[in-house]
């Protein structure tokens, strides 16, 4: 095997700490149940760590690809074990280490099956890190995999309502997608006519032409656009997120919506550009209808959690739309809307987590009053509604904003819809927090304490992620501009 | 010396005589039998695995040695070794009979390794005769005899009219070519090719092979003899047997399909390979038996396997050995299950496999790994063969089949997801007790598990294996 460690190999490691986790995990006994949510923390917290320190080291001056990894895997298919950190993908990585972490601690007061759902839930996660680094199509279709078969389990085992149905719609529904990617993969492979799997060496211009640009652009798109709620794509979506327990929940709407996404950038743009171009304009139709329909359909819910399901929707087809303009602003707003939106999504399922333990229903009639029972609890959940109203100085509003700002340029009416959307969804998420945590008490809940310290802590974390990024939204920018610019300008 | 290159099918004849020594020896003695048959399954395993850098010609050139076979052989010995460790507790079998199923099961083994070396049409078809002959009469040695007889005879009935049938395709090959020779065959075929007869007597000839393999149509066996038979016996059926049939359809058809012929063939197969999988998958969705629920996955997975077969390439070949290693692992892991849950040997239905995850969770594992294994999700074995196969297809232009075969993994991950549930969600009718499983076999799962999974991520050795023994034979 050939090896190739420009330095220490940090993005390994963060696999590395997943996987001795499950290994530990796997060993000890189940009825230590403490000792296993113990070791959860400490290794998700090492993959945070290290996330944070390859943001941070992370040199943008250089840019390009850094920190990398390369490792002959199966020679004569060219199959290598590559994994880089850019612009594109640290944001990314540094979101998947916060909700983790903050996951495994919402999930603290779990007493059922502890270890069996950590195991899965570290698999998942291992598999959603793996695919954000990875630079090698072989390995990135086996992460995505390896992200998407646990949810079948945590879902069906640990989920509440209509669980095994919406755990059979969303694995059917997902491994769809990888029944177009996987085609695709193997189709751009063969035609490349360079036996290799590395996205490095295959996008390289003119590797393709553009008729098979187009082609398998198409069948990416909607592969990994499943995964990303692309409308009409995304039934499985509310009803997943629905029934998920809390921590899948989070990490489900908050970083797995984003591989589909990052799916769609890492390998439909960048191997197919010239097919991106030719399908931007349909891109950006399905976005704009994504987002207006999903602000349509929150507006009638009435269980809070389709509540935020909906506004996933309505928020991945803001990323869709960022992506579908084919420009630097588009390509940032979407990738900040992304990281944004995973942080915010975390904190409104962590939150809605709590009070749902407590009160044992989700249905907003319900419910009622509840900010002067549990005040806590409550402005967790508000703060996650005034970040999913975009409102200034929280993160996802510096994402909104520049995505709407480029497609206004290249797509006026669709970005006037979507910003007409915007105001419906804001109005949903007023009436949602107006009718759960105001007007008049439901005394049925009236004994219920509100969230100690100790377990208000992964909210909190989410809390003031969302309020640093909103007020230094250029640490941010920064790195993905990095990618962004040099990629637009690549661009034949 | 010449002879050694011949040792294990010589080992396999003498061990099959032990046993015949042991069937006749006065007195029951099933703890006996059951030691003796492990010790020598792993000796063949070690004799195989001695034997597999050997080359040569034997019998007039009508048995070649060479890597592919002898692969092959390994896989088989393999196979062997894995279902006589499931045997410890056969009680569907009288103990009375159980050097003869010991007998039958060795001998059936040798007929296989004699079957994958070779080359001569006459050769071909009495050792391929000989392993059905064994395994109708293991079919039928199940204690129940209304289940085994109907399996019994269904699988003889079929099995002679496969038989007969591809008897009739050798004789039109032999009539037109006038050859009986692989090697001759090869040399000639291009020249006739374009006569509808020769293609008609290839594909006649491959029936026999798509019996064994159960591709649709020859399929309607499999559901009846895998429920009829004893758990072990269906477990060897699922595995070894497959691969033996694996082996021969590769020769022949890398023999057959250069050129020409290649065409006519694979719009045969192709149809084949659809409705092979087709059929087997939705088949599969509405079983409730566990072992008809394997016997449907086996027909969708010989469509997988014809994938590569047809794609008439190295690549492919070699995708179709690394899968055929794969399906003996996954497929056994799979039966393994299947034989503990059914401790006293009965037939499981999906409801029963209950509360398995707190039985035994190492089982449950075993049955997770290897039900994703065989919807070929990764990072497992059983991803990775599909992948090579896929990649091989892609090479000759097949975008729809691999289109097509990517549905039909969704379609069966639904009963496999329904199989999943079963074992980690339903909870016991009755509380039943743990389950025991001994050290050994312990560890035998662990290794399967690892072997699952470690050669899904890191396939490289196993594949260069394969694309060896491909190397021998093209």
């Amino acid at each position: 095997m050939q090896m190739a460690f420009a330095e220490f190999p940090y993005l390994s490691c963060i696999l590395l700490s997943c996987v001795i986790g499950i290994l530990m995990m796997l060993f000890t006994p189940e009825r230590h149940s403490q000792a296993i949510k113990w070791m959860a923390a400490v290794f998700s917290g090492i993959t945070l760590a290290l996330s944070l320190y390859l943001f941070f080291a992370y040199d943008r001056g250089l840019g390009g690809l850094q920190f990398v990894e390369k490792v002959l895997w199966v020679e004569s298919l060219g199959i290598t074990y590559f994994n880089a950190a850019d612009g594109f993908n640290l944001p990314n990585l540094l979101l998947t280490g916060i909700v983790f972490f903050t996951g495994v601690l919402t999930m603290w007061e779990m007493q059922t099956r502890v270890k069996e759902f950590f195991l899965l839930y570290f698999v998942m996660v291992s598999g959603v890190f793996g695919l954000f680094m990875s630079m090698d199509l072989f390995f990135i279709f086996v992460w995505y995999d390896v992200s998407l078969f646990p949810m079948y389990l945590l879902i069906a085992v640990w989920g509440t309502t209509r669980k095994e149905y919406a755990a059979m719609k969303l694995t059917l529904y997902l491994l769809a997608g990888s029944a177009l990617i996987l085609p695709a993969i193997v189709y751009l492979f063969v035609k490349s006519g360079l036996n290799t799997f590395d996205i490095v060496a295959l996008m390289q211009p003119g590797t393709f032409s553009a008729a098979q640009q187009k082609f398998a652009f198409i069948l990416l798109f909607i592969g990994f656009g499943i995964l990303a709620a692309v409308w009409p794509f995304h039934t499985w979506s509310p009803v997943g997120h629905v029934a998920a327990p809390h921590a899948v929940s989070m990490v489900h709407a908050g970083v797995l919506m984003k591989i589909g996404a990052f799916g769609v950038l890492r390998v439909a743009i960048f191997l197919c550009p010239e097919g991106w171009k030719y399908w931007s304009t349909l891109m950006a139709s399905l976005a704009a209808v994504g987002i207006i329909y999903g602000a349509l359909a929150g507006l009638r819910q009435t269980d809070l959690k389709y509540v935020i399901g909906y506004s996933s929707v309505s928020h991945m087809g803001i990323v869709g739309l960022g992506l579908a303009t084919v420009s630097v602003d588009g390509l940032n707003g979407a990738i900040f809307q992304m990281f944004a939106h995973g942080v915010m999504t975390a904190l409104f399922f962590s939150s809605v987590g709590y009070i749902y333990d407590r009160t044992h229903t989700k249905a907003i009639d319900e419910l009622g009053g509840l900010s002067r029972i549990m005040p806590v609890a409550s402005t967790y959940f508000i703060v996650a509604a005034m970040a999913s109203m975009g409102i200034p100085c929280l993160a996802s509003f510096w994402g909104e904003l520049v995505v709407f700002i480029s497609a206004f340029k290249v797509y006026p009416f669709r970005g006037v819809m979507a910003v007409a959307a915007l105001v419906v969804s804001a109005l949903f998420m007023l009436r949602v927090v107006q009718k759960t945590f105001y007007g008049p008490k439901n005394t049925q809940y009236e004994q219920l304490p509100d969230v100690p310290f100790r377990l208000g802590i992964p909210r909190m974390i989410l809390i003031v992620v969302l309020v640093f990024f909103g007020l230094f939204p250029s640490l941010l920018f920064d790195v993905i501009d990095t990618a962004t610019i040099p990629f637009i300008n690549g661009l034949p | 010396m010449t002879w050694m290159i011949f040792s294990p099918e010589l080992y396999y004849l003498l061990v099959s005589l032990w046993f015949l020594v042991l069937s006749m020896l006065p007195g029951v003695n099933s703890k006996r039998d059951y030691f003796s048959a492990v010790l020598l399954a792993a000796g063949g395993v070690l004799v195989c695995l001695l034997a597999v850098r050997s080359e040569g010609l034997l019998f007039s050139n009508a048995y070649q040695i060479d890597l592919f076979s002898q692969v092959f052989k390994v896989l088989l010995a393999l196979g062997l070794f894995l279902i006589v460790c499931l045997c410890q507790n056969v009680s569907e079998i009288r103990e009375k009979h159980h050097s003869d199923f010991y007998l039958l099961l060795f001998v059936c083994t040798l007929a296989m390794l004699m079957l994958v070396s070779s080359v001569h049409l006459l050769a071909m078809y009495v050792s391929l005769e000989l392993s059905s002959y064994a395994l109708y009469i293991l079919v039928a040695l199940r204690r129940d005899k209304d289940l085994a007889i109907e399996a019994g005879i269904k699988y003889f009935m079929i099995g002679i009219t496969a038989s007969a049938v591809m008897l009739f395709g050798l004789a039109l090959l032999y009539a037109t070519t006038q050859v009986a020779h692989a090697d001759d065959m090869f040399r000639v075929l291009p020249a006739v090719i374009d006569q509808p007869v020769v293609i008609l007597g290839l594909l006649l000839t491959l029936s026999g092979f798509f019996f064994k393999l159960a591709v649709f149509p020859f399929h309607f066996w499999a559901p009846d003899v895998y429920q009829g038979a004893t758990n072990q016996v269906t477990a060897y059926i699922a595995t070894a047997s497959k691969v033996a049939a694996i082996a021969l359809l590769i020769r022949m058809v890398a023999t057959a399909g250069s050129g020409a012929a290649g065409n006519y063939l694979a719009h045969a197969l192709v149809t084949l390979a659809i409705v092979s999988m087709t059929v087997g998958n939705l088949a599969a969705i509405v079983q409730q038996d566990m072992k008809r629920l394997l016997a449907y996955s086996t027909v969708a997975h010989a469509g997988y396997l014809l994938i590569g077969i047809l794609s008439m390439n190295p690549a492919g070949y070699g995708g179709v050995i690394f899968y055929a290693a794969a399906l003996l692992i996954m497929k056994f892991s799979a039966f393994l299950v299947v034989v503990k849950v059914a401790d006293d040997g009965r037939n499981i239905q999906i409801q029963e496999l209950a509360g398995l995850h707190q039985r035994s969770p190492l089982l449950a594992m075993a049955l997770m790994v290897s039900i994703f294994s065989l919807a070929g999700i990764p990072p497992t074995i059983g991803f990775s063969a599909k992948l090579f196969v896929f990649l091989a297809a892609m090479e000759q232009g097949y975008f729809t089949l691999v289109l097509i075969a990517m549905i039909n993994v969704l379609i069966s991950l639904y009963y496999y997801l329904l199989v999943l549930k079963a074992a980690y969600l339903l909870k016991p009718d009755a509380s039943l007790p743990e389950l025991q499983l001994s050290p050994p076999l312990k560890l035998l799962t662990g290794v399967l598990i690892l072997a699952m999974i470690g050669l899904g991520i890191y396939p490289t050795f196993l594949l260069e294996l394969a694309e060896a023994a491909v190397r021998a034979l093209v």
